[in-house]
């Protein structure tokens, strides 16, 4: 079974995108912060990521590169409410982000990605 | 005796004391317990809606289980402080979906418990709670409080009219220029900018029916506001509208009108309207903005009417005038004006010794 994380500070959002990403046959991890992140996470290997970029304690860009770098996944898609233009650019500029999306988002261009 | 006195104070500070440390300890249990309730409620919310949007395959969500769910958390009428706590959820999660779910949750939330929650706050005595109920109506897009939300577009406090109007705009979208322009009261600068901003926002195809019907209004804010909507929307065949505005007697009005003129260009015909409106113009100010925005638009000078105005006009305009000619090649004329002032003054003023 293909594995995801998905990491989202609203529990809502995180919520609907688990049970969005269950459907679509992945083994979901879900949590809210990167504190509850464990060195397990490190070497599952997960097949997408989905992830918010504002956390405490790190910025938005620095928290890609990051997350790049420390766990293994295949791809990387970004939902936050930090939409703005600029760092849409710069994310996306980066390598492995399949995807960036501002919220408000229409569920079904995640599904598109991840189906 | 004083002895006594004493013990007596000691043991009311006493009291005192244990007063405050049990309030305080009462406090920081129960704000820990309302917090919990609260996570409580928003994660069985937030599990009712991914449940809801995308149910197990072959598997109706069943609304009587939302509903019992939702009580057994403490979602009942008794309890207002966790309804507003859930319609707060609500506005936010329908505020951050789009697309076809976001149509769902529409439905999800008529047919969820605290529905008419929002509503019947519109008949509270109290101005906040009214302003907050249409707010949430709107926000929740649940139009079929449309009617309740027209009759409270004249109500007598700014903050719960202003809610209704863009409540009325939000529902109706350009048929909203039926009420609008027939207020009893005032608009401010700012509810004109965010009407407008609301009609582009949702409705970008302007209904001109609609708006043409409100050019009969005599009301100055909206005359102001349909001006700006001809702005917006960039309605070319209408700028007949702002221009007979354009010298109104009202400063608020002329101000609009030169502003909202400005992100126009004009035929000849409409050009020359403007210059006779000019002169009838009492704020220099004003008349320098125009001149500048005339300047902008023409494609050549027109020198009789700038003469005119370098020979007649007030001394700023004057100066602006000169500017203009002598920027754009007519040296000789500006020269000319500027020996004429010292004959006139070698014949007019008498020099003191």
């Amino acid at each position: 079974m293909r594995k995801a994380l998905v990491i989202q500070e609203d529990i809502i959002i995180l919520k609907i995108i688990e049970r969005l990403v269950i459907l679509n046959q992945y083994e979901c991890r879900a949590i809210r912060s990167i504190n509850d992140l464990d060195i397990e996470d490190q070497s599952a290997n997960f097949d997408v990521i989905i992830s918010d970029i504002l956390f405490e304690g790190i910025a938005p860009l620095d928290f890609v590169f990051q997350i790049q770098e420390i766990i293994l996944h295949k791809s990387l898609i970004i939902v936050t409410n930090m939409g703005q233009n600029k760092i849409e650019k710069e994310i996306l500029a980066s390598q492995n982000v399949r995807g960036f999306f501002p919220i408000p988002l229409d569920m079904d261009n995640i599904q598109k990605l991840i189906a | 005796m004083k002895a006594e006195i004493l013990i007596l104070l000691i043991k009311i500070l006493l009291l005192v004391l244990v007063i405050v440390f049990g309030s305080i300890a009462y406090s920081m249990i129960y704000r820990r317990w309302r917090t919990k309730r609260l996570q409580l409620i928003e994660s069985t919310f937030a599990k009712i809606c991914s449940l809801y949007l995308y149910p197990a395959p072959n598997e109706e969500s069943n609304l009587i289980e939302i509903q019992r769910e939702l009580k057994a958390v403490g979602i009942v009428p008794s309890k207002p402080r966790n309804v507003q706590y859930l319609i707060d959820l609500m506005i936010r999660t329908q505020r951050s979906i789009l697309g076809n779910n976001y149509t769902k949750l529409k439905k999800l939330f008529t047919q969820i418990p605290p529905y008419g929650a929002s509503a019947s706050k519109l008949t509270s005595s109290k101005w906040y709670i009214k302003a907050r109920g249409i707010r949430e109506i709107y926000e929740m897009d649940q139009s079929q409080y449309t009617r309740d939300l027209i009759k409270l577009r004249n109500d007598d406090n700014i903050y719960v009219r202003r809610e209704a109007q863009i409540g009325i705009v939000i529902f109706l979208g350009w048929k909203s220029l039926r009420f609008l322009p027939y207020l009893k009261r005032q608009m401010t600068l700012w509810q004109q900018i965010k009407i407008v901003e609301k009609l582009n926002d949702l409705y970008p195809i302007p209904d001109l029916n609609h708006l043409r019907r409100a050019y009969n209004s005599d009301r100055p804010y909206a005359n102001e506001l349909i001006m700006r909507i001809i702005r917006k929307f960039h309605l070319t065949e209408d700028i007949a509208y702002i221009i007979q505005f354009i010298d109104n007697p009202k400063f608020e009005i002329r101000e609009a009108a030169i502003y909202c003129i400005s992100s126009f260009s004009l035929s000849a015909e409409q050009l020359r309207e403007i210059k006779e409106k000019f002169y009838h113009i009492s704020n220099t100010e004003q008349q320098l903005m125009l001149l500048k925005y005339i300047q902008r638009i023409s494609m050549d000078i027109d020198l009789p009417f700038y003469k005119d105005l370098l020979y007649n006009g007030s001394d700023i305009i004057k100066l602006s005038t000169a500017d203009i000619l002598w920027n754009n090649g007519y040296k000789e004329e500006v020269q000319e004006y500027y020996y004429h002032q010292y004959t006139q003054k070698a014949d007019s003023e008498s020099i003191s010794v």
